[in-house]
C-alpha cells in the first residue's frame, strides 16, 4: 500500500518525531509506514487521517 | 519516542534483570549444594525447581511485553522474533528427536536446552528483522 504521509508531514513542517508524538507511537513506526515497510492497522490509519483532517483514501492508496 | 524508551520496553528490562539475577543465583546454589549423582529428595527437587521459576518469570515478562506494547509496529517486530525462535526450536528439536528415535548412536538432547535454544532463536529473529525487513527493533 502506498501513502502520502511523508508529503503531508513535510507540508506541515513536522519531523517524524513530531508526528510520532502526536500519534503516541514510536518514530520507528512512522519511518516504517512512510517507507512502505509496514501497513498500519485500520484503527491507526483512522488516527492518522483524523490528525491530518483528511479521509483515509487521501493518505493511503492501493499499490 | 524511540522504541527503547517505550514504557513497556523499560518495564520489560526492569523485570528481566532481576529474574536473570535470580536464575543465575539459583543455578549457582543448586550446583553448589547438590552433589553429582545425589539421590533425589525434597531438597534436591526443590533446588532444581528454583531456576524453573525464573524461566517461568522470563516467559511471563515476555508475555507482559506483548500485552503492554501498545505500538503495533514494535509489537509486530517482537512477535516476528518469537515466531522465528519458535520455528527454529521446533525444527531442531523435532528433527533431533527423530534422529534419536531411529539412530541409537545419536545422543539424547537434554530438554534443559530447549529454552536457551529458543532464546538463541530470538537473536536469529532479530537478524531476520534487520536483514529481512530492514528494522532490528530495540527489545534485544
Amino acid at each position: 500500500m502506498k501513502n502520502r504521509l511523508k508529503v503531508l508531514r513535510a507540508e506541515r513542517d513536522w519531523t517524524q518525531g513530531d508526528l510520532a508524538d502526536a500519534l503516541g507511537i514510536s518514530r520507528q513506526s512512522i519511518n516504517a509506514i512512510e517507507t512502505g515497510k509496514y501497513d498500519p492497522s485500520l484503527p491507526l490509519a483512522f488516527r492518522i487521517a483524523d490528525l491530518f483532517a483528511l479521509p483515509i483514501e487521501a493518505i493511503f492508496m492501493r499499490d | 519516542m524511540r522504541a527503547k524508551d517505550h514504557p513497556a520496553m523499560r518495564r520489560y528490562v526492569r523485570r528481566f534483570v532481576p529474574i536473570t539475577v535470580g536464575y543465575m543465583a539459583s543455578i549457582a546454589l543448586a550446583t553448589f549444594i547438590i552433589a553429582d549423582n545425589a539421590p533425589a529428595n525434597a531438597l534436591t527437587i526443590g533446588l532444581a525447581l528454583l531456576p524453573g521459576l525464573a524461566v517461568l518469570g522470563w516467559l511471563w515478562a515476555m508475555a507482559r511485553l506483548l500485552v503492554e506494547l501498545d505500538d503495533e509496529y514494535l509489537r509486530m517486530l517482537e512477535v516476528r522474533k518469537m515466531l522465528v525462535a519458535t520455528g527454529l526450536t521446533l525444527a531442531i528439536t523435532s528433527v533431533w528427536g527423530l534422529l534419536e528415535l531411529y539412530s541409537p548412536e545419536v545422543p539424547a538432547m537434554p530438554v534443559f536446552f530447549v529454552f536457551p535454544m529458543w532464546c538463541v532463536g530470538l537473536a536469529v529473529g532479530q537478524l531476520v528483522n534487520r536483514f529481512g525487513f530492514g528494522d532490528p527493533g530495540d527489545c534485544g
